[in-house]
């Protein structure tokens, strides 16, 4: 089995970019229609037994989810990267929960803070961390936390005076150093 | 009657002002060991009263109330059996009535009533302290009923009254000194029955925080706490009476047991906790042959 | 099994022996060990020999039984509101609450987090606040002489406060809670 995965890039017959190449480290961008041929095709000929992770970035102005798949060889910790671009309505993701348990527990997540869907993730609707959220997923970025923060959990008390030395001195009439100090006084 | 009833009384109040204060000095002993200043002397007595008077509205079953009420009476049990000075005939108590066997069981009929109670608690640590617990108490009753033997044996009596007297010329005449390796395995089993630390597996603060215990809150608490220190110096002066020579008077009581109490703390605060089964099997066999040798040289 | 009985407030006609009370409570506090947010990491040094909270009679419990003091020690999540609701009610009266850091008392650094309350003394009632972020051990020491000296005067009423204004503090936790499940009262 070689360990590269140089031979599968230049053997597959679609388009694959590489963004950086290094020592243990491959990451390349693909369209999605290749994602799982790809991630498989690493799995099975160069030995990258584990989904280390998956993350998304929400971009916003492009539109976009763009999905990271961190994939791992334990044998000599090489790391193959692979990300991909998905449309932001109504995301679908393809699932790999049946190869990679850890992929079910990742994609909930995904779900909850993103409303990504993921087909035949069989717990995708579980509650991972919020606890019966129904507004928009959280981590989107179309999602105004402050506003929803103020609406739910109420406005925040301040203090009125934003300088320290004007506040303690009207609170407790104790600072009277003069304000800037002289050079001889320091 | 009236005497009997009052002597009583007055020592088990003693008893429990004694080993509170003997818990006490504990908690700052060990304080001390690790470089802190440790609370005050009189911090057992404000928990104790604190939990005394704060409010409780849990219940889970008979057994859970009756719990602590078994652990005061196994504890007084003990202390009103065993005779506390020697030749003083003011406070007797029960002394004369029982001997070592049935000291024993009353030791015993304490732990298995905190059980019971622990157990209708139905937290699950609770239980799993229980089943360690009593897979541990089985295993030093073992090594215990092994020195019982030893004493029994080498001196021909189970009555404690007259263990006590068989020791009364000089100090070489103290069970310490005839049979040594007896008096160790006694000691040996003597860390787990404080729950000390190479043993205190019942409690274990870090794994199963509290063990028995968990469920029971306020004023159960604080019965729990009594009957804990009761029984600490029930033991104790049980201790004093079979090894070192019981007390030929309140001075040399409280010396005694005093110093006696202070040696599982030693041991405590140096040594981490035995697994489970580690515990059992160095319970199983190190006292047992220590006691083993003993038997040997009297039977010899 | 719950019990659905609805907490009571006891009456105080023992005046003199709540005096003599108060000062065990004060000298006595016990804590549960439950840790959230930051803050739980600067609990750790009060054990130690440098900070020994142990001279002032204050020790950890690892259960709610036995405790008096809960300490909520940064920010509250609402998942964890959920569970600290649990262990404030499974505690016996009379209790207590220390809130630390700047998150409980207005939201802190997380004032616009989508999942951390704001203001905790809407859900429970909070008897002492430590500011700082995080305060340092000293300062939460200070903030348990401030506790002990409450209860001494007898002022530390946040639990009575609780009893009394029970629904109010409900329809605050419900509010937040989307997937209320609890029980009436945790006992
Ligand atoms: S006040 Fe600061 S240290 Fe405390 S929980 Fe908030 S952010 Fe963390």
């Amino acid at each position: 089995m070689e360990k590269q995965p140089q031979r599968i890039v230049s053997d597959s017959g679609f388009e694959i970019e590489v963004v950086r190449k290094d020592e243990g480290y491959f990451h390349v961008r693909v369209s999605r229609a290749n994602v799982i041929e790809l991630i498989l095709s690493a799995k099975q000929r160069c030995g990258k037994n584990i989904l280390q992770l998956i993350s998304v970035v929400d971009r916003i102005e492009d539109d976009i989810f763009q999905l990271t798949w961190i994939l791992e060889d334990t044998a000599d910790s090489s790391v193959f990267i692979v990300s991909a671009d998905y449309p932001r309505e109504n995301c679908s993701v393809p699932t790999f929960g049946d190869i990679w348990p850890t992929a079910v527990i990742f994609e909930r997540e995904l779900h909850e803070m993103y409303g990504i869907e993921f087909p035949g993730n069989p717990r995708q609707y579980e509650d991972f961390l919020l606890e019966g959220w129904k507004e928009l997923p959280p981590m989107r970025r179309d999602f105004d936390t402050l506003e929803y923060s103020i609406r739910t959990y109420g406005e925040r008390r301040k203090r009125i005076h934003t300088d320290p030395r004007k506040f303690i001195a009207e609170t407790t009439g104790e600072w009277d150093t003069p304000v800037p100090m002289k050079d001889e006084d320091r | 009657m009236t005497h009997l009833l009052l002597s009583i009384t007055v020592t088990t109040i003693a008893a429990l002002a004694w080993g509170l204060l003997l818990g006490g000095i504990s908690r700052m002993v060990t304080a001390r060991i690790h470089g802190r200043i440790g609370p005050r002397l009189t911090q057992n007595y404000i928990d104790l009263w604190k939990l005394f008077r704060k409010k409780s509205s849990i219940h889970h079953g008979t057994m859970f109330w009756l719990a602590p009420m078994f652990r005061i009476a196994g504890g007084a049990g003990v202390l009103l059996l065993v005779p506390l000075i020697v030749g003083n005939t003011v406070i007797v108590n029960m002394s004369f009535s029982g001997d070592l066997l049935l000291v024993v069981y009353f030791m015993f009929f304490g732990c298995l009533g905190m059980a019971l109670g622990a157990g209708d608690s139905g937290h699950p640590y609770a239980v799993i302290a229980v089943s360690r617990g009593l897979a541990q108490m089985s295993s030093y009753e073992l090594s215990f009923s092994a020195v019982i033997l030893v004493l029994a044996a080498g001196l021909k009596t189970l009555s404690i009254e007259e263990i006590v007297m068989a020791q009364q010329d000089g100090i070489l005449s103290w069970n310490l000194f005839r049979y040594p390796f007896a008096t160790v395995a006694a000691l040996i089993t003597f860390l787990p029955m404080q729950m000390a630390y190479p043993f205190s597996i019942v409690l274990a603060p870090q794994e199963i925080p509290i063990g028995p215990p968990t469920e029971y809150s306020s004023r159960l608490l604080s019965f729990m706490f009594s009957g804990r220190a009761l029984f600490g110096v029930a033991k104790l002066v049980l201790f004093v009476n079979l090894f070192f020579g019981g007390a030929s008077g309140w001075v040399s009581l409280l010396i005694k047991t005093f110093l006696l109490y202070m040696f599982p703390i030693f041991v405590s605060s140096v040594f981490p906790r035995f697994r489970t089964e580690q515990s059992i099997r160095f319970l199983w066999f190190v006292p047992t042959s220590l006691a083993a040798i003993d038997l040997l040289r009297i039977m010899i | 099994m719950y019990c659905n009985k609805l907490p009571e407030i006891p009456d105080d006609r023992k005046k003199i022996w709540e005096k003599v009370d108060n000062m065990a409570r004060a000298n006595s506090l016990w804590v549960t060990a439950f840790g959230t947010g930051c803050g739980a990491i600067e609990l750790r040094p009060l054990h130690t020999s440098r900070f020994d909270m142990e001279r002032f009679g204050i020790a950890m419990r690892p259960t709610p039984r036995q405790a008096d003091v809960l300490i909520i020690s940064g920010y509250l999540a609402v998942k964890t509101l959920k569970r600290v609701i649990r262990v404030y009610e499974q505690i016996q009266d009379p209790k207590y609450i220390i809130a630390l850091g700047s998150c409980t008392m207005n939201g802190g650094m997380y004032y616009d987090s989508y999942n951390t309350l704001n203001i905790l003394d809407r859900y429970i009632p909070v008897d002492v606040y430590v500011n700082g972020c995080m305060p340092r051990p000293e300062a939460i020491i200070d903030g348990f002489s401030l506790l002990m000296k409450k209860i001494k005067e007898g002022k530390a009423e946040g639990w009575k406060n609780y009893i009394e204004n029970l629904e109010y503090y409900r329809e605050n936790q419900k509010k937040v809670i989307s997937n209320w499940d609890l029980p009436d009262y945790n006992w």
